[in-house]
C-alpha cells in the first residue's frame, strides 16, 4: 500500500511531468488561458494517460515474448494515436464546446511527449512489473498535468487583469510563470519517505 | 525472416485499432443536419450575437429546429437570407432595414459631474452616480459600444461622442444591448437626418449643462412643412413616412442637435 501511495505522490509532485521533466510543454502553455479548458485538457489527458498506460502494459508483454522490444516506440505511438482518435469522438459527441475549446490540441495529445513519457517510462523504470503499477504510474502522472496546468490556467486568469509591462504581455510572463512554478515544484525533488 | 514478426504484430495491431475506431466512429458519429453547415457559411460569421443566440453556428441551429427566423440575423445581406429561406424550403418575407444612430451628440460640449478615474468602461462610470456626464442621457465615451461591435463600426470620435460609420455598420445591434445609457437607436433606412439628442430635460436646464442639447423648443416642429416632426415629452420625435428630406429643420434647430446622415 505505502508502495503505491509513493508512486502516485512521486508522479504527482516529484517528477511532475511538465514541471520536472518537462514534458508536454505544448498543451501546458496552449490550453491553459482558461480553467476550464484546461480543466477538460487535463481530464482528457488522464483518460488517455490512463488508458495507454494499460494498453502498452499488454503490448510490451506481446513484444517481450516476440523478442522485438526495439518496436516499443512505434507500437506506443500506435496504440496512443488511435486512444486520442477515440477520446476525440467521445468528446465531440458527449461535449461539442469542450471539443472547439480544445481546437488543435486535443488531436496533438497524439504528438504529446508525456503521453509517450508515461508509456516508454512504465517499461523502463518500473520494467513492466503489473498491470496496476503501469496504470496507476499513468492516472497519476495525468493527474500531475492537470495539477500543473491547472495552477498555470488560474494565475495566467489573473494576469489577464492585472497591467503588466508591454513586452512581457501573453507568453512572456506566461514563461516567466511556468519557470517560477517549475522552481517551486523542485522543493519537491528532495522529498524521501 | 525476422523481420516477419514485427511486420505482422505492427500489422495485426494497426489492424485491429483500425477495425475499433471504423466501429466506434458509426456508433459515436455526430448527427448533423447538413443543413446547418450550409446556413453557418451564408451568415456572416462574425459572431456577433445580434440575433440573440451565442454564434453563427448557434443561431444555424436554431434556424433548422425552427426555434428561430433567418430574419432575426440582421447583418446577413439579404441575397444571403434568400438562400438559406431556400435551403429551409421556405419564402423570405419582406425585411424593413434600418439603420442604428447614437442619439447624442454631446461629449466634450456636455459638462462633467465629476472627473473620473479608473479603468474606464462606460458600465462601470454608469454606476457611479450614473456617469461621469452632468447630463443624465449624456454618451459616456468612454467606448463601449465601439468595444463591442464587431465590425469595428463605432468609433468614439474627436468630440468624445461615439459615432457610427455607417458604411461599416451591419445593423447587428450589439451596440444598442451595450450601451448603458441606451442611446443607440434603430431607425428605419430611410432616415436621413435625426435627433442626436435622449434628454427629456426642459430648456434650460438642458442649455446649462450641454451646448448641443435639445431644449425642446420646439421649433423644428413649427418649421416642417410635411408634420413629420411633433414634439413629445420635450423631444422632438420625427416621422420618417412623411420626412421629405427637405432640412429646413436642421438649419432652424438652434441647438444643432438634428444630425444629417450623409
Amino acid at each position: 500500500m505505502n508502495f503505491y501511495l509513493v508512486l502516485i505522490i512521486n508522479a504527482i509532485f516529484i517528477n511532475n511531468f511538465i514541471l520536472s521533466q518537462f514534458l508536454g510543454i505544448c498543451p501546458f502553455l496552449g490550453v491553459s488561458r482558461k480553467t476550464e479548458t484546461a480543466l477538460g485538457m487535463g481530464f482528457a489527458v488522464i483518460f488517455v494517460m490512463g488508458i495507454a498506460s494499460a494498453i502498452t502494459y499488454a503490448v510490451n508483454l506481446l513484444l517481450i515474448e516476440f523478442n522485438v522490444q526495439y518496436l516499443q516506440t512505434i507500437v506506443f505511438i500506435l496504440v496512443i494515436a488511435a486512444l486520442v482518435q477515440l477520446v476525440e469522438m467521445v468528446i465531440k459527441k458527449f461535449s461539442p464546446s469542450l471539443y472547439s475549446a480544445l481546437g488543435v490540441y486535443l488531436p496533438l495529445i497524439t504528438t504529446n511527449c508525456a503521453v509517450l513519457g508515461v508509456a516508454i517510462m512504465n517499461v523502463s523504470i518500473f520494467e513492466n512489473t503489473s498491470l496496476l503499477i503501469s496504470f496507476l504510474n499513468g492516472v497519476a502522472s495525468g493527474a500531475g498535468f492537470t495539477l500543473a496546468i491547472l495552477i498555470l490556467a488560474g494565475i495566467r486568469e489573473k494576469l489577464e487583469r492585472s497591467t503588466i509591462p508591454e513586452p512581457f504581455k501573453g507568453f512572456p510572463i506566461t514563461l516567466i510563470c511556468a519557470g517560477i512554478m517549475s522552481m517551486a515544484f523542485a522543493a519537491f525533488s528532495g522529498m524521501t519517505f | 525472416m525476422e523481420i516477419v514478426i514485427p511486420l505482422i504484430i505492427l500489422g495485426v495491431m494497426a489492424a485491429i485499432f483500425a477495425v475499433i475506431l471504423a466501429i466506434a466512429g458509426i456508433k459515436l458519429a455526430v448527427v448533423q443536419d447538413e443543413r446547418v453547415e450550409k446556413i453557418t457559411s451564408l451568415l456572416t460569421g462574425a459572431n456577433c450575437g445580434g440575433c440573440g443566440y451565442a454564434g453563427c453556428q448557434a443561431f444555424a441551429q436554431a434556424i433548422v429546429e425552427g426555434n428561430a427566423k433567418v430574419t432575426d440575423c440582421p447583418s446577413t445581406t439579404k441575397e444571403n437570407k434568400a438562400l438559406i429561406a431556400e435551403i429551409m424550403g421556405s419564402e423570405l418575407g419582406e425585411v424593413e432595414q434600418t439603420i442604428v444612430v447614437c442619439a447624442c451628440n454631446g461629449g466634450n460640449r456636455c459638462l462633467e459631474k465629476y472627473e473620473y478615474q479608473g479603468y474606464g468602461d462606460c458600465a462601470s462610470i454608469e454606476l457611479l452616480a450614473g456617469g461621469r456626464k452632468a447630463c443624465p442621457t449624456g454618451c459616456i465615451g468612454a467606448g463601449k459600444c465601439s468595444d463591442v461591435c464587431p465590425y469595428h463600426a463605432v468609433e468614439v470620435n474627436s468630440d468624445g461622442v461615439a459615432k457610427i460609420d455607417q458604411k461599416r455598420c451591419v445593423q447587428c445591434g450589439t451596440c444598442i444591448i451595450a450601451c448603458p445609457k441606451k442611446l443607440m437607436k434603430r431607425l428605419p433606412a430611410k432616415a436621413k437626418i435625426y435627433i442626436a439628442c435622449s434628454n427629456h430635460g426642459k430648456g434650460k436646464e438642458v442649455r446649462s449643462i450641454c451646448k448641443v442639447g435639445c431644449m425642446g423648443c420646439g421649433l423644428c416642429a413649427k418649421v416642417c412643412e410635411h408634420d413629420a416632426i411633433v414634439l413629445k415629452d420635450g423631444l422632438p420625435v420625427i416621422d420618417y413616412d412623411k420626412c421629405v428630406n427637405c432640412r429646413k429643420c436642421v438649419e432652424k434647430c438652434p441647438a444643432k442637435c438634428i444630425l444629417t446622415l450623409d
